[in-house]
């Protein structure tokens, strides 16, 4: 198929390791299984690690939308606010407007989607960083859903709206199905279709992608509203979990959304990266979160370790780069 | 001069990149006071063997001896001679680029980091620190506010400020790389008789880097003509005039191991007309008919990139027509460059390729819509039949269309690239530096596949600094200079030598294109 070949450098056993992109992650998902079933008997059981994925399910859902937008080398720190904003707008159409729930949701995505495409556009239009455009926009939605519900909880929500986060039978969490249909999806995209290889690209090198005559800006836009949808999926299954919806719900889950992805793996510059990556770093997450509890750590230590986290991951990343 | 011992003494000294082999066993001394000029095209190794002489590069093997303190690894166990060692040994080394702050002050670049300080040594003496770079600027008779910005300087004031920021220092070797390209030719007469002109008086020794050959003929003492990485000759000034250096600059000839096949040439497929843009290039004219190689010549900086960027839309576009097959195109992208048949392959491989993506996805980048069903479902077998095809044809070495690009060397990333463009089906190839940085055999393929182009009906305009490429392979070559196209040859008169004189602004062709309007 492929004429001469040059001599392949000899596979070596450290070689196919570090080939294999998930390795990293998936050892320390083990070994953090590993030391937790020692440190706490009531880790492995079943009600507990329903918890663990019912918990990791918002990170996971919000993570699969930040790896597409990473991978293309751009980074949105609006994501937790926006969330709250979503959230709030569906449970305000169902509570205060008593539309029909189903169409309270359907206006909570378009928000969530439309504030997502808003993001892209004047990223693209404008040529401002990335980064200030989403900081600029974690104020003002988390702004704009503060003056929709008035800064008061929104509770009592119809049990359509609170079903995804909700559990089957008292006893079946069905946020980690909902995050299961979202990772086959952001999968699907990200590895066939042209958004998926466009991301990619971009994040590699924007300028070859202009060059090739694809319109970076059109991209940017479907890629932040991705991430966008994602955010409104993630809405609904905290409200579900809160049984209410507030406009500090999402407070801090953009630092938990970038977190998993660059835990999974996934290259903070761009070009490089994958929803499964994604997957293994929000169970990661989880079992720490989980894990830290069972000890009866502080929920404020907890707040600690995830940003040391962070530093580490992307420390040991760039050493193994170089 | 000659009988005193010299300064520094070169002996040997290799280097090699990845594919290239940079500098063969080079040997070169230089006196005191004396300056010695380095010539030779593009690639010939010139400013690697200054950038290894300003410690910015270690070389591969060979000893440079400084003063007869040995500056290489072999010299001693413990020695790492780098670029801050280089300045403590007083060896300044200018960069064609300045290298300043741009929001800092003239005094403040000059002196930056060897401020003068008040007396208990906490705070910067402003005040004296100016007056240093004003007694610096006018001991060299320089026109110039030691108190403005950097960025509001000209490129040829910016260029000043670079040197005089070297010589500031206690300097016994200045190398200068192309100081004069940004310079106007009062600035390069201040250069010369002030500042050059002093410090030879002082004994300084100039290592001297210039595409500009009267400059060469004008302040060298000697000068040591390189060719691809290897020492042609060192003569003394006296003994040659510039044609002979000129020869012996280009030497080789490309018929050596590429033969020109005829295609016939047929109407034309592109013309360009008056087009301006980027400030730099005014009013370029030309067309390039099917079958047909147009060469564009010209030193760095002429503007033949940004030419071609504004052609194909990567550039805005000040004024000018495109016309393609007759019929004039508005081309604000990119994408309408595709859509007219045009195509541009950059100067700089990593400007055209996605280095983290694999081979099939870089060729089918420029129509991924050929790939991917309504863009929501790829076809991978597809894309990899297209891939192979392409890797098959165009000999690219690779483990396999899932190869990343990264992990190719220089001549098959280019025949990615290349590869891209050909599955654009585009009717013109605008191919920028095609075979910069690629070994010679990879050039071979790269020229046949050209020639493959032509006889599928294609148009090719070949920007190239190798003047032997151009020479052998077009079948009629432009001339830029400063931004405009002052000369034209075709047939018997392209010689390496009318281009230079052309691109060097010593000669232009009956102003057919120049003064058209």
């Amino acid at each position: 198929m492929v004429t001469a070949s040059r001599p392949l450098e000899r596979a070596t056993i450290r070689d196919s390791i570090a080939r294999f992109e998930h390795f990293g992650p998936l050892l320390a998902l083990v070994l953090l299984v590993a030391l937790m079933s020692v440190l706490s008997t009531a880790f492995l059981n079943i009600q507990n690690i329903s918890n663990i994925l019912q918990q990791s399910s918002v990170n996971l859902i919000l993570g699969l939308g930040m790896t597409v937008v990473i991978i293309s080398a751009g980074i949105d720190l609006s994501v937790g606010s926006v969330l709250s904003l979503a959230g709030s707008v569906m449970a305000l159409m169902a509570i205060a407007w008593g539309v029909n729930p189903f169409v309270g949701i359907l206006g909570g995505i378009v928000v969530g989607t439309g504030i997502g495409m808003l993001n892209g556009f004047i990223i693209s239009s404008t040529g401002i960083p990335d980064f200030i455009m989403t900081l600029g926009m974690l104020s003002a939605a988390k702004g704009l859903a503060l003056v929709l519900t008035r800064g008061l909880p929104v509770p009592n929500l119809p049990p359509a709206m609170v079903f995804f986060g909700s559990q089957l039978f008292d006893t079946i969490p069905v946020a980690p199905f909902v995050a299961l249909a979202m990772v086959v999806l952001v999968w699907y995209l990200l590895n066939f279709s042209m958004l998926g290889r466009v991301a990619y690209a971009i994040g590699g090198n924007r300028e070859a992608v202009k060059a090739s005559g694809i319109s970076v800006g059109t991209y940017k836009v479907l890629i932040y509203g991705l991430m966008g949808f994602c955010v409104s999926i993630a809405a609904l299954v905290q409200v579900g979990r809160i049984y209410s919806a507030n406009a500090l719900m999402g407070e801090g889950l953009e630092l938990q959304a970038i977190a998993v992805v660059i835990i999974g793996g996934t290259n903070l510059f761009g070009g490089e990266g994958g929803v499964g990556g994604t997957v293994l770093g929000a169970l990661i997450m989880g079992v720490i979160s989980d894990g830290l509890n069972l000890l009866d750590v502080s929920a404020f230590w907890q707040t600690f370790f995830v940003g040391a986290l962070i530093v580490l991951i992307v420390v040991l990343d760039r050493m193994r780069r170089r | 001069m000659s009988n005193d011992k010299p300064l520094l003494e070169v002996q040997h000294v290799s280097k090699s990149f990845p594919g290239v082999h940079a500098l063969k066993d080079l040997t070169l001394d230089v006196t005191p006071g004396e300056v010695h000029a380095l010539v030779g095209e593009n690639g010939a190794g010139k400013s690697t063997f200054l950038k290894i002489l300003g410690g910015d590069q270690s070389p591969d093997s060979g000893t440079i001896l400084f003063k007869g303190l040995d500056l290489t690894r072999s010299g001693g166990r413990h020695f790492n001679y780098n670029t801050h060692v280089a300045r403590r040994l007083g060896i300044a080394m200018v960069y064609q680029q300045p290298a300043l702050v741009p929001d800092l002050s003239v005094a403040e670049n000059i002196f930056l980091g060897r401020y003068s300080y008040k007396p208990g040594g906490t705070q910067i003496d402003w005040k004296d620190t100016r007056r240093r770079a004003r007694d610096l600027v006018d001991q060299y008779g320089i026109d110039l506010d030691v108190t403005s910005k950097i960025k509001t300087l000209g490129a040829g004031q910016q260029q000043l400020v670079e040197i005089l920021r070297a010589v500031s220092r206690k300097v016994k070797l200045l190398l200068l790389d192309e100081p004069t390209s940004a310079l106007s030719s009062e600035q390069v007469d201040i250069l010369f008789n002030d500042v050059l002109g002093r410090m030879l008086k002082e004994n300084v020794s100039i290592v001297y880097i210039s595409h500009r050959l009267e400059e060469v003929f004008r302040i060298a003492g000697r000068v040591t003509v390189l060719r691809d990485g290897a020492k042609v000759a060192t003569e003394r000034i006296e003994d040659v005039d510039e044609n002979e250096v000129i020869r012996m600059m280009v030497g080789r000839r490309i018929e050596e191991y590429y033969v020109k096949h005829p295609v016939p040439i047929a109407e034309p497929l592109l013309r360009v007309e008056g087009l301006r843009a980027h400030g730099l290039i005014a009013d370029c004219s030309f067309e390039v008919r099917k079958g047909e190689i147009l060469g564009v010549a010209g030193l760095v900086g002429a503007g033949r990139t940004e030419m071609a960027k504004a052609i194909v839309g990567l550039h805005r576009k000040d004024q000018g027509k495109i016309i393609v097959e007759g019929e004039e195109k508005r081309i604000d992208s990119p994408r309408d460059a595709l859509t007219a048949g045009l195509v541009y392959l950059a100067e700089n491989r990593t400007e055209s390729l996605v280095h983290c993506l694999d081979i099939a996805k870089n060729i089918t980048l420029a129509r991924l819509k050929e790939v991917f069903r309504a863009g929501l479902m790829l076809n991978r077998n597809k894309e990899s039949a297209i891939a192979e095809d392409f890797v098959n044809r165009m000999h690219i070495e690779a483990t396999g269309v899932g190869q990343v690009v990264r992990q190719l060397s220089g001549g098959n990333q280019q025949k990615v690239a290349l590869s891209r463009l050909i599955y654009c089906d585009a009717k013109v190839f605008i191919l920028d530096e095609p075979t910069r940085g690629i070994d010679v055999g990879a050039k071979v393929e790269v020229y046949n596949l050209m020639y493959r182009l032509l006889r599928d009906g294609k148009a090719i305009v070949l920007i190239s600094s190798e003047l032997p490429e151009i020479v052998s392979l077009s079948d009629r070559v432009i001339v830029a200079y400063k931004g405009r196209i002052v000369a034209e040859y075709a047939g018997q008169e392209i010689s390496q030598e009318n281009i230079i004189q052309s691109a060097t602004g010593r000669r232009s062709t009956h102003g057919h294109s120049v003064s058209a309007t």
